[in-house]
């Protein structure tokens, strides 16, 4: 082996490797999406390829369940996305900045305690909760059981871009006499605007796909589209799960890559100002 | 992701902020999350607590203290559930980490643009619907299935491909859910090791393997632990893959917690079990917490 070899050998030996992940990651996407053009046999999806089809895409427009839990899906995601840009925004602003130490420090414990609790764990818990407390299953008891997974990941987003805000702009604003309120609405919210999108990006995603824990909250009237998928697998997934699944995924990475352009552009444009 | 002590210069203590008082607004924006986390996060976790010490009654649950829950979730089937559960965990994280950590070697050293590339490239199969992924990875292994026709033609194997059902099946299908978890805070360690560290090493006369093992491992110690807790954790408490790919052969002790709560209700003894696993996840963070020793803290 030469020389020359045996130095790039190592660097061959990693991009193969990386082509490998990416490949092993993507198959099951790109089956998915392949699956949900295969006739099948008598309306059941099978893993050997029957035939070419189209009929899964209205065959799943018109399955009037699917679409109710599709709808359910994009509520429950909207209004999980409102609450944790909220709740966690806060959280991520006051783990960096509450004067008081000992504060910051328990926010930052609690966000952590809220990552590390297995899901499976906070939803038998929460069913537990509300069964307890008597409190009904809703759309809204739903919400609110899958923030605590999303509060915590839009909280570190935050925080990351609070570390990054320059103190004496906030000590200027104060000596200049606006009140906390007045800067944290017209000085703090602008900057950290792009992130709280990019929070928002990231929990109405995670909440539209969330299974584990809306398994255990969910009732026959409030289903999302996941829950839908895990319960008809009983009885063999029809093909037009995959044709309406390959539809929310192209529909998805739409949404996520408008949303990363406007991410781009508006921290261009500060800096562009600023000029 | 380590969080760097740089970040709270100031002494503690007094107005350590910036110097700015305390505000009615900062107090607001600490407790609205305070107050909606103790409702929605500790006290449901609060509420397993104290049943898991509680007797399962018809239909109820009488409070008490009793240790009965946690002894019949630690013997038998459940406690065999969950040394299985443990062990799977931690070997599928280790598979994780050992199949994730060249991806993020690789992708750290590109060029700026070319990494966010190869990094998207990574985290787009992650946003497509879980349980479709999972479905379709079903699809993959069954028999007649795309996976069996590659085998086959490669000679790597011959006839129908039983691997569906088996605890092999919930391996891949973990591996497979959680590798991007593992990459990013890999890539991200990875990404912060100087350059001129590496070149220093390789200066003095250190093969490339020796500056690897003596110089890049070492500091990538807390995005490993980072990885592990990120895997590690939802491992324990997974139930979808082990059901979908492991049928009856791969119950694993989030199955088990959930058929507590939905068919048996048995709160009680699902609330034990629910705390041995918060006691597992406890284990392990003291553990990765002893591999970061000298760094910042682990995790977020």
């Amino acid at each position: 082996m030469s020389a020359a070899l045996r130095r790039r050998l190592p660097e061959t030996a990693l991009a193969a490797w990386y082509v490998v992940a990416v490949i092993f990651l993507f198959a099951p996407i790109l089956a998915a999406l392949v699956y949900s053009f295969n006739t099948g046999v008598v309306n059941k999806q099978t893993a050997t390829w029957t035939g070419f089809t189209l009929d899964w895409f209205p065959a799943a427009w018109n399955d009037r369940s699917l679409r109710r839990a599709v709808g359910q899906s994009f509520v429950v995601a909207f209004w999980t996305a409102l609450v944790s840009v909220g709740v966690g925004g806060a959280l991520g602003y006051a783990m960096v900045r509450h004067p008081a130490r000992g504060v910051r420090r328990l926010l930052a414990g609690v966000t952590y305690v809220l990552l590390i609790v297995p899901e499976s764990v906070i939803g038998v818990s929460l069913l537990l909760f509300y069964a307890v407390t008597r409190i009904p299953l809703s759309t809204a008891t739903l919400v609110a059981g899958i923030t605590p997974l999303t509060i915590a990941v839009v909280a570190l987003i935050i925080r990351a871009r609070v570390l990054t805000l320059d103190r004496r702009v906030e000590e200027a604003a104060a000596d200049l006499g606006s009140s906390r309120w007045q800067t944290l609405r017209l000085v703090i919210l602008p900057q950290v605007a792009p992130a709280l999108a990019a929070g928002a990006v990231i929990a109405y995603t995670f909440a539209f796909d969330n299974l584990v824990v809306s398994a255990f909250l969910t009732t026959p009237r409030v289903n999302t589209l996941p829950v839908y998928l895990y319960g008809s697998l009983q009885y063999g997934p029809s093909p037009a799960v995959y044709a309406a699944a390959s539809v929310v995924f192209v529909f998805t990475l739409l949404m996520l890559g408008i949303a990363g352009l406007i991410y781009r552009s508006s921290r261009r444009s500060p800096r562009a100002a600023l000029r | 992701m380590a969080r760097r002590a740089a970040e709270h210069p100031k002494p503690p203590g007094g107005r350590a902020a910036g110097g700015l008082p305390a505000a009615a607004a900062d107090h607001v924006l600490a407790a609205v999350p305070t107050l909606w986390l103790a409702v929605f996060f500790l006290a449901p976790l609060g509420f397993t607590v104290v049943f898991s010490f509680g007797r399962s009654t018809f239909g109820g649950v009488e409070l008490a203290f009793t240790l009965d829950n946690y002894r019949t979730a630690l013997s038998g089937f459940y406690g065999a559930t969950f040394l299985r559960t443990v062990l799977f965990a931690v070997s599928a994280s280790a598979l994780c980490l050992a199949a994730a950590y060249p991806v993020a070697y690789f992708i750290a050293r590109h060029t700026a643009k070319r990494r966010l590339l190869a990094v998207l490239l990574i985290l787009i199969p992650y946003f497509s619907s879980f349980l479709i992924r999972v479905m379709a990875l079903h699809m993959l292994m069954s028999r007649g299935g795309a996976t069996e026709i590659v085998l086959n033609a490669l000679h790597l194997h011959e006839g129908p491909l039983d691997l569906l059902d088996t605890q092999t099946a919930v391996f891949i299908g973990m591996v497979y859910a959680y590798l991007p978890i593992a990459i990013v805070p890999l890539f991200v360690v990875l990404d912060r090791i100087p350059r001129p560290l590496i070149e220093a090493s390789r200066d003095l006369g250190a093969s490339r393997l020796r500056t690897f093992l003596h110089v890049t491992l070492p500091l990538s110690r807390p995005g490993i632990a980072t990885a592990v807790l990120l895997t590690a954790v939802p491992m324990l408490g997974e139930m979808v893959i082990p059901k979908l790919l492991g049928g009856s052969r791969g119950v694993l002790m989030g199955q088990a917690i959930s058929s507590q709560y939905l068919q048996s209700q048995n709160y009680p003894l699902g609330s034990a079990m629910a705390v041995l696993v918060l006691l597992a996840v406890a284990v392990m963070v003291i553990a990765l917490a002893r591999l970061t020793k000298g760094f910042d803290e682990v995790g977020a």
